[in-house]
Formats: C-alpha cells, sequence, structure tokens
C-alpha cells in the first residue's frame, strides 16, 4: 500500500493581485522512487499549473533547486519522498527575494557577491596564446576543485541566522569563493587585498560559527574548516595592519 | 514596455554565449546577456568528463596535434561535418584550453610516474614523464586515437562555466537572468533584436542590438527522456524558425548517450567508460568487444547505443519496472578513482539510484543527450538568412559535429567557437551601423503581447502540459535511435496533430505574471515545429549516418546524402520547406571507413 | 582591464580586531571561569583551604585588582558580542523564526548563549557587586550569604547559566577559529556537555557544602 503524501506547500505570487502569501494543501500518492523534482511537477501538471519552482538540471549540478525542505534548506532534486514523513512542507529559501510560490532570485543575489568578491583571478600577466600553458602542480589544481565545486545553490544563506538577519552580510559562499581564490597560484591578489575585501563584518568576521552552512551544504563542502582558515588568515593580516613590526 | 539598447544581445548565458559577450566586452562593446536562469546554472554546467584538445602532454596522448583531433573528429562525423569548421575548430582548441586555464579553471594536471590505468577490464601500466610534469593531462574517451579529453575531475563544465562566469563579471557583461526571448525583431534582412519576457514579472521588453546572438543550447527536451536540463528545449532554434528566413540544419541528427541512468535520465559521464569502465548486459557478460573488437565500448556514441540498444533487442537486457537497461561497470576502478576522478558520478548514484558504485553497477541505457542540429551558420557563426544574426554552441549548426559529435567536443567547441564567433561579432559591431526602426520593434511587441492575451483569455482548447506530454511520446515512440519510414511517416502525421493543438490551447491558470504554465504554452507550438523538423528530416534522409540510423536504408549514400539539411519555416506552413547543402566544401579527408560501426557505405563513385 | 567592477571597500580593520579582542576576552573569560568553580570548590577540602586561597588572593592584590579588572572585562565582553545580538523586534523574529525552521543544535545553541548571557550580564554584575564591596572573601560570609534562601536559589539559577555559557563559548571560539576541525567536531561538542556537566555537579556539590559550613 502506498503512502498518501500531503504536500503543504508556500503559495504567493507577488504579480497577480488578491494574491497573498499562505500554506496550501496538495495530496500526492508516493510511487516508487518518487523524488521532489518528479513529485512537484505532477503536482504542477495535474493540480495546479500555476505552481512556481525552480528546476534546471534535476541532478544535484546546478544549484537551481534549493528549498526549505521540512525545515532544511536542501536540493529538492535529489530529495526522496520515502526518506521524508507523509507531511512534507515546503517553504522557498528565506534570505533571497522571493519571485513567486518556491521560487527565489538566487542570481541577482550570487552576482553581486561575485563583483562584491571580484572573484576572478587578478593578474597582470597577458595571454600568450603561443606559449605552453603555467605548470601547476596536480595536487594544487585538485585542493583548488574542491572549494570550486561549489554550486551557488543558496543552501548556505539559507541556513544562516545572520544572514538573516544582515542582508550584507555574504555568507559561506562567498568566503568559500575568496578561499579559492587565496589558494590559486595564478591569482596575484594579496592577503593585504583579500583584506579589504572579506576582512569586515559584511565578510568573514561577520560570521558567527553557528555552521549551519557546513550542515546544510548539499555538496560537502568543508565550510567549517574554510570559514576558520579565512578568518585566521584575515585576523593575522588585520594585525599586521596594525603593527608595523609584525610580518608573518 | 520597457526598450533596452545594447550593442551585443546575447541570447544564452553558458559557455558559448558567455564567451562571445566576453569578447565584446573585451573589445569595448556594452553586452547583455539573457538566460532562463541563472548565467552558472546554464546547462554547460552539467557537462562532466572533459574538453578535447589535443595537446598531447600526457603519455596516452603523446604525438597528439590538431591534425588526430581533426580526423577523429570528421571520422565522428560520419563525414557530416563542414571540413573547414572541423579544421578551424581542431587548431584552435589548445588556445583555448589555455586560455581557460589562464582564466582559472583548475585542470588536472601531469603526475609523473609510473601508475595503473584500466581499458575495458584489464589492469595496465603507463609512466607519465618527468618533463610534462604539472602540465593539462587527458583522459581517453570514445572514438578518440589519443587520451584528449582535458578534465576537472567530473566537473568540467561546472569549472569551466563557473570561470568563464567569472570572467565576464569582471569585463562587466551584464546577465539579464530570468528572461526569455520570445521573438526575433527582424526586416526579413536584418535581425534588430528581440523581444523578451521576464520569468520574474512576466513583463514583456524589447531589446534593440545591433548585434544578436543565439547560444541557448539544446532543444533535448522534446524527448520525454533526455539528459538534458529541463530548461533546454530549443527556444533559440524556435525564434530563428520562426523568422521564415533562418534555416535550421541538419535538425535530424540527434545523439543519443550511451549511459544515462535508469530510471531519471540522469547522464554518468563518457569518463567511467573512458577511465576502464564496462558495460554488462543481463548475463554480466561485457558485449561491446564482441560488437567492436577494435574500440569496444570506446566506439563513438553513436555506435555504442546502437550496439547497445541492439543487444537488449535480442533479449539480453536488464528487465526493470521502468523498461530494459543495461550495466555499467566500474567498480573495478576502485573506491579512491571514483571519490577522486568521478565526484558527480559518485554522487549521482548515490544520490539518485541509492548505490555506491564501488559495489553495485549502473543501470544504463541510451538517452537523448545532445543536438549536432540548430541554427545554421557559416565558419564565423553568422546565420544564414539573416545579417546581424549570430550562433555559437549547441545552439548552431557551425557545423563541426556533421552526425555524430565526440564526447568532449561539445565543451571544447562551446569555447573555440565563443572566442572565434566573439572575434567576429567584435568586428561586426566595429563595422556595422544599425537604423532604429521603431515600427518595427513596436509591432513586433505587440504581436507578442496579443499572442499572450490570446492564450490567457482562450476559453477552448487544450493544456499545454499534456500537449507537451503528446509531442514527446510520439518522438520517443518513433524518432528514436532507429528509424524507419514507417514510424516517421506515423511520427509527421501525429505531430502535425498536435501543432493544431498546441497552436489552440487553454490555461487552466490565470497566466500572471511568471506563470509557469503561460511560458510553456507560449513556447510550445515552437517546440512541435522543432520536432517536425526533427522527425520530416529524418523521414526524406533515406540514408544511415552517424547518429541517424535508419533500418530501411542502412548504409551511409555519399553518393546521394553527402549533404546538409536545412529546414525553413516560412509562415503558414503545414511543414518545413526542407533544401540541401554539400555537407562540406573543403574536403581534406575524403569519406571512407570510420574504424568503427561497421556501417556499410555507397560511396560517391559508384 | 582588471578592476572593472566598482564597489565601495569597506575598512575592515575595526571589525577585525574586535573580534580578535572578543576572542581573546572570552577565552580569558572562559579560563576564569573555570579557575574560579575550582577556587570556590576548595570549600570541600574544608574551609581552612578556602580561606588560605582567598587569603593568598587578597595578599597579592588579586582581588582587589582582578576584581574589578574582571569587572570591566566581563562588561566589555557583553558589550562586544552585543554586536551580535538582534535587539530591534524585526531582526529578532528574523532570527527566531530561521532558529525554528532550521531545527539546528549549533544555532540553537546560540539562542542559549544569547539568553544565558542575559542572565548572567544582570545576576553576574549583582554578584560581583556584592563581593567586591565586602572584601575579604571568606567561606563564612560566602557561606552566611547562601545559607539565606535567596542567595540559593540566585546561585542555582547562575551556577548553570554560567557555565552553558562558558560551555558553548570555547566550543564556538574553537570552531571559529579553526583550532576544532571539522572531523573533530563531534568529540569537541561531546567534550563541551561533559564539561559543563562536570562543573555544574562541581557547582552543585560547593553549594551544598557550603550550606553545612557552620557560620561563626
Amino acid at each position: 500500500m502506498n503512502r498518501k503524501l500531503t504536500f503543504s506547500i508556500f503559495r504567493y505570487n507577488p504579480q497577480e493581485t488578491g494574491s497573498s502569501p499562505g500554506m496550501r494543501e496538495f495530496r500526492l500518492e508516493e510511487t516508487e522512487n518518487l523524488n521532489l523534482f518528479v513529485a512537484l511537477n505532477l503536482i504542477r501538471e495535474t493540480q495546479d499549473p500555476s505552481l512556481q519552482f525552480d528546476f534546471c538540471c534535476r541532478a544535484g549540478i546546478c544549484g537551481a533547486c534549493a528549498m526549505v525542505i521540512n525545515g532544511r534548506p536542501r536540493l529538492a532534486c535529489r530529495t526522496k519522498t520515502a526518506e521524508l514523513p507523509e507531511k512534507i512542507v515546503l517553504m522557498p529559501l528565506p534570505g533571497f527575494r522571493l519571485v513567486g510560490d518556491l521560487s527565489v532570485d538566487t542570481g541577482a543575489w550570487f552576482r553581486s557577491m561575485n563583483e562584491r568578491l571580484r572573484s576572478w583571478i587578478h593578474t597582470d600577466e597577458n595571454f600568450d596564446p603561443d606559449a605552453p600553458e603555467v605548470v601547476m602542480d596536480n595536487q594544487v589544481a585538485e585542493e583548488i576543485y574542491e572549494l570550486d565545486r561549489c554550486i551557488e545553490c543558496g543552501c548556505c544563506i539559507g541556513a544562516c541566522a545572520t544572514a538573516q538577519m544582515r542582508s550584507d552580510f555574504m555568507g559561506a559562499a562567498a568566503m568559500n569563493r575568496i578561499a579559492r581564490f587565496m589558494l590559486d597560484p595564478r591569482d596575484k591578489r594579496t592577503n593585504r587585498e583579500f583584506f579589504e575585501i572579506v576582512g569586515t563584518d559584511q565578510g568573514i568576521f561577520g560570521c558567527m560559527g553557528l555552521l549551519g552552512c557546513h550542515d546544510v551544504c548539499p555538496k560537502n563542502l568543508p565550510l567549517q574548516d574554510q570559514l576558520a582558515h579565512v578568518r585566521r588568515k584575515m585576523g593575522r593580516q588585520a594585525l599586521k595592519n596594525i603593527l608595523p613590526w609584525y610580518k608573518n | 514596455m520597457r526598450i533596452i539598447y545594447t550593442d551585443l544581445l546575447c541570447i544564452g548565458a553558458g559557455l558559448a554565449g558567455e564567451r562571445v559577450a566576453i569578447e565584446a566586452a573585451r573589445a569595448g562593446f556594452e553586452t547583455i546577456c539573457l538566460s532562463l536562469v541563472p548565467a552558472r546554472r546554464s546547462h554547460s554546467s552539467a557537462a562532466q568528463g572533459g574538453m578535447q584538445a589535443a595537446l598531447g602532454n600526457c603519455i596516452k596522448g603523446d604525438g597528439d596535434c590538431p591534425d588526430v583531433h581533426f580526423q577523429d573528429t570528421v571520422k565522428g562525423s560520419d563525414w557530416g561535418c563542414d571540413q573547414e569548421v572541423a579544421r578551424i575548430f581542431a587548431d584552435n582548441a589548445p588556445l583555448a584550453i589555455r586560455q581557460m586555464d589562464h582564466w582559472g579553471v583548475p585542470w588536472n594536471r601531469v603526475v609523473p610516474g609510473r601508475s595503473c590505468y584500466y581499458k575495458g577490464g584489464e589492469k595496465l601500466e603507463k609512466e607519465e614523464s618527468e618533463d610534462k610534469s604539472g602540465l593539462i593531462t587527458a583522459r581517453d574517451f570514445g572514438g578518440t586515437a589519443k587520451w584528449r579529453a582535458c578534465y576537472c575531475s567530473d566537473g568540467t563544465g561546472h569549472a569551466m562555466l563557473y570561470t568563464m562566469d567569472s570572467v565576464a563579471v569582471q569585463h562587466g557583461v551584464q546577465v539579464h537572468d530570468r528572461t526569455e526571448a520570445l521573438s526575433l525583431i527582424h526586416d526579413g534582412e536584418r535581425c534588430h533584436g528581440a523581444v523578451v519576457r521576464c520569468l520574474k514579472t512576466g513583463e514583456l521588453r524589447a531589446y534593440i542590438s545591433r548585434a544578436t546572438l543565439i547560444a541557448s543550447g539544446g532543444f533535448g527536451r522534446i524527448y520525454r527522456a533526455s539528459t538534458n536540463a529541463v530548461i533546454n528545449e530549443g527556444g533559440g532554434q524556435i525564434i530563428a524558425l520562426d523568422t521564415g528566413v533562418v534555416p535550421l540544419g541538419n535538425m535530424e541528427a540527434v545523439q543519443f548517450h550511451p549511459t544515462g541512468i535508469v530510471p531519471t535520465d540522469i547522464l554518468v559521464t563518457e569518463g567511467c567508460r573512458g577511465d576502464g569502465g564496462t558495460l554488462l548486459d543481463a548475463n554480466l557478460e561485457r558485449f561491446m568487444p564482441h560488437y567492436e573488437p577494435e574500440k569496444a565500448e570506446l566506439a563513438s556514441r553513436d555506435v555504442v547505443s546502437r550496439r547497445m540498444q541492439e543487444h537488449m533487442a535480442k533479449g539480453l537486457g536488464v528487465k526493470s519496472p521502468y523498461g530494459d537497461h543495461l550495466w555499467l561497470d566500474i567498480r573495478h576502478l576502485g573506491r579512491e578513482h571514483i571519490a577522486a576522478k568521478l565526484r558527480e558520478v559518485n554522487e549521482i548514484c548515490k544520490n539518485f539510484l541509492g548505490i555506491d558504485p564501488a559495489e553495485s553497477l549502473i543501470p544504463v541505457r541510451p538517452t537523448q543527450h545532445y543536438s549536432m542540429g540548430g541554427v545554421r551558420t557559416d565558419k564565423d557563426g553568422a546565420v544564414y538568412g539573416l545579417k546581424g544574426l549570430f550562433s555559437a554552441g549547441e545552439a548552431a549548426c557551425w557545423d563541426m559535429h556533421g552526425f555524430n559529435r565526440l564526447g568532449g567536443n561539445s565543451l571544447a567547441e562551446t569555447v573555440v567557437a565563443g572566442m572565434l564567433v566573439g572575434r567576429r561579432v567584435a568586428g561586426f559591431l566595429q563595422e556595422e551601423d544599425m537604423k532604429v526602426d521603431t515600427a518595427l520593434v513596436r509591432g513586433e511587441l505587440k504581436k507578442q503581447q496579443e499572442r499572450i492575451d490570446i492564450l490567457r483569455s482562450s476559453t477552448s482548447g487544450e493544456a499545454p502540459f499534456e500537449v507537451r506530454n503528446r509531442m514527446q511520446d510520439i518522438l520517443m515512440d518513433y524518432v528514436g535511435i532507429f528509424r524507419n519510414e514507417k514510424d516517421l511517416h506515423l511520427a509527421v502525421e501525429k505531430l502535425q496533430q498536435v501543432l493544431l493543438s498546441a497552436e489552440n490551447l487553454k490555461l487552466s491558470s490565470r497566466g500572471a505574471g511568471a506563470c509557469p504554465e503561460l511560458s510553456l504554452g507560449l513556447r510550445l507550438s515552437g517546440m512541435v515545429r522543432l520536432a517536425l523538423c526533427v522527425a520530416f528530416g529524418a523521414l526524406e534522409r533515406r540514408e544511415s549516418r552517424g547518429s541517424h540510423a535508419r533500418d530501411d536504408y542502412p548504409a551511409r549514400n555519399d553518393r546521394d546524402w553527402l549533404v546538409r539539411t536545412l529546414a525553413f519555416w516560412p509562415g503558414g506552413r503545414a511543414l518545413p520547406r526542407l533544401e540541401y547543402e554539400p555537407a562540406t566544401k573543403v574536403v581534406e579527408i575524403p569519406p571512407g571507413e570510420r574504424g568503427y560501426g561497421g556501417c556499410e557505405v555507397i560511396s560517391a563513385e559508384s | 582591464m582588471q578592476y572593472q567592477v566598482a564597489f565601495p571597500t569597506a575598512s575592515g580593520s575595526r571589525a577585525a580586531l574586535l573580534d580578535l579582542v572578543q576572542m581573546l576576552l572570552g577565552l580569558a573569560l572562559v579560563v576564569f571561569m573555570y579557575l574560579h568553580a575550582l577556587f570556590v570548590a576548595s570549600i570541600l577540602l574544608g574551609p581552612q583551604v578556602f580561606n588560605a586561597l582567598a587569603d593568598f588572593f587578597e595578599r597579592y592584590y588579586l582581588a582587589q585588582v582582578g576584581g574589578p579588572l574582571l569587572a570591566l572585562v566581563f562588561l566589555t565582553h557583553f558589550f562586544m558580542a552585543a554586536r551580535r545580538i538582534p535587539f530591534s523586534q524585526q531582526d529578532q523574529k528574523k532570527v527566531w523564526t530561521s532558529t525554528r525552521m532550521l531545527a539546528h543544535r549549533d544555532t540553537w545553541l546560540w539562542t542559549v548563549q544569547v539568553v544565558t548571557a542575559m542572565f548572567i550580564l544582570i545576576m553576574g554584575a549583582i554578584h560581583i557587586w556584592v563581593v567586591l564591596t565586602d572584601l575579604p572573601i571568606t567561606a563564612d560570609k560566602s557561606a552566611a550569604r547562601i545559607q539565606t534562601g535567596f542567595w540559593l536559589g540566585f546561585y542555582l539559577l547562575l551556577l548553570p547559566m554560567v557555565e552553558m555559557h562558558v560551555g558553548a563559548g570555547w566550543y564556538r571560539l574553537g570552531i571559529k577559529w579553526g583550532v576544532i576541525k571539522s572531523s573533530a567536531r563531534n568529540k569537541a561538542k561531546r567534550a563541551e556537555y561533559y564539561i559543563t556537566g562536570f562543573f555544574i555537579l562541581l557547582g552543585l556539590i560547593t553549594l551544598a557544602r557550603f550550606m553545612f559550613v557552620s557560620v561563626s
């Protein structure tokens, strides 16, 4: 006997006159291997075609479908209903502007984050089309890739109490991103330059170490250790900035 | 209604779109990319295994050069490609990958010394040389003579896209995400921009641009089962086809990837087989060497997919509630290798199948994966039929892939074509000005607004989701890996009926704002027209070439069909008008044997 | 070509220094509180031991100077940490909603830190005032205070507040500055629970012992 699932879904379309925020229930019979990608599409196709949510790759690669599932920010495409109780509560990811229902505007948020971080390789060297690539140790490449795996889904922001309180706080995704550039030998920025970007209350020193980010990251990024690493590095830099005799 | 002016409008912000945008922005032009999703969620991010570039750094790629890459590409295309383009591509791939490295992609590198690798099920040893230490390494992929697929674990597309977007941010390329182009603004000769619907608010806008680029990716989602992201519904191809003057090239050339997982149709990379994974049947026996003694699992994708289908037709597939499938075995590669070099595969298996690939077999079957066809361009990326319109990446039929794309050549195409087309676009912007015709713009805006109003107020017709499902099922049932006259006839007939339904829809929601039902309603008839281009093109092409395999015409016919299909759709027609052009003007390698696939050939001289 | 995107550069030094100082003060208070707990527990070895220790502190002016200094550190610590505490009702609501939604232990732990901080601010201040205005510290005076019912209740409440706050405090510091790596996090958290439990128990026993010190 298949379970009868009840989906309690946040509904609000800011573009529709007369729409007001609230929860609406949908019922669906559970089938084998049902995940939230299939379930939400079924609900949309058979029960309410105006239901808004975001899926893209539906393979846990693109990060489009983060939402709060029974109280936890997760990727919906990777969530099987079998892992959940019969009552499934779906809320849009907090900390981002609501587009409608379960859909939030992560694109604008992350674009602005990347602009603030200046998250690109800073170098004065020009690309030489005729030269072979610059040599890099494979282990360094793998360490960079480890951090480069962030998919900007926004789960870490949704799970961060600090980010909920302070909209200018850049969050774990940003600290992980800057750690990736600190690691990259191609990026010639100094610690002083990095400090100007993240050595602030909007950056690493705004973090209270609650670790919601670390515990919900669907890519299992080493956020706890990276946040601590950036904090130590920037703390040292702060001392260097004011104590002229303190080097390294 | 808002009107936005820009020098370059890129429709699509994946690797190809952003690469073109960066080139234009670096030349000092204002550039806006439109994207259905935030740029970094573009489907480029899902490319896993690698990007082909003939660097020849790793020992198994020793002696590789653009010539070999070119030959592999032409053979892979089953001589359907434009050889001039394939040559330009192969020559520029090493440069493009090094530029991506300069911009920050963490490519895996050569580690000197001895190490083990697998080929088929067999364990072998190789020794990387000291003087190549730290240069970009590569893995084996299907249909290639050398190890040429450069990679970042199996998140190559992701790493490249994030790097590309970071460079786009650096150069001030604007991305207007969650927007969908509904139509191109044109006067039959020149493209003036596009009418665009905002998917956050439902607002309609006109973008007026001196140059417009279509880089919106493939259209795999016309099939029900596809490895493609759900956004790959062919928006770019639709607006090009709708102009009536722009042709879509080789729409019948649809690639099926051998290893989509069952169920859910998510891709696991060709890198699995490249790194030594094998395909097993219901009896847990390897079968590919039996069909393809030379290349086995590493023949080109069209061949492996066909052989898998053939094998399952013999009753040797594994039965499951989701239909027959086969097994992919990567257990022998070991947990360590899987955790380091096949991370995504590992995650996908764990999250979507609930299995550990180091211990269990992965259920796979051929699944729609790539559109070789698309908006036909010349070798500079300029679209046939409309001045000021360009196209690049999977959206385009630049035509280096012909009838079958090699694994790793799509990522390579996005950055190579992006770079070259970008240069051409920048040149075009330097030379060409445009008189803005406000009547033309307002006319197109009005036309699209009317479409929306009609759809929202329609009181009779079918539901968009049902009609879409019907279209998808027809393609699954009749326009799959093996095709024949009867099925294709049926497909065309049924799709024509579906087209009538798609032009007469009724929403059950109010269609307010960014309503997804309205969005689908607006693009559905275009999707069915694409489906008809595929089915009709396949029906008319009475030969087998690459991924286009006809039971009733099993031979590749170079005498009559060494041509590219061009599908035009002038307004009011029930079917596309098909024209043909020679597959290639330049012939560096005359048509011959591919070395795998065992297809009969009717030569041009006979 | 570089640096095309304009953005305001915030002066980070202040934020960084505040964070560093907050860490050092927090650490100092953690050490002090644990030593304090051990000191008062010396009553278990007898009033003479307790008095001898108190006398020692007195003789070297540790109480007279250290006491007010401690009060200063205590208040500074509060004001620095208060930067993080939401005081507007709207912010409190946001945090509360998000905390309840998340069901995440370390986030709850922070709520514990904030709530206990409020108690400690008031009760701790009273305690410091009472002790420092009535120097020297002797077992007699302490026992006399505790044996009135009000002060017993007072300390029974303050004790767990302090220990929970201190435990959560050092755990958080360890996490934030990377002394506790992610691989050791669960172990550290378990250790935190045990240590907090130990000091609460020790405190209770100490209080009980004071109840039985005969006041002359």
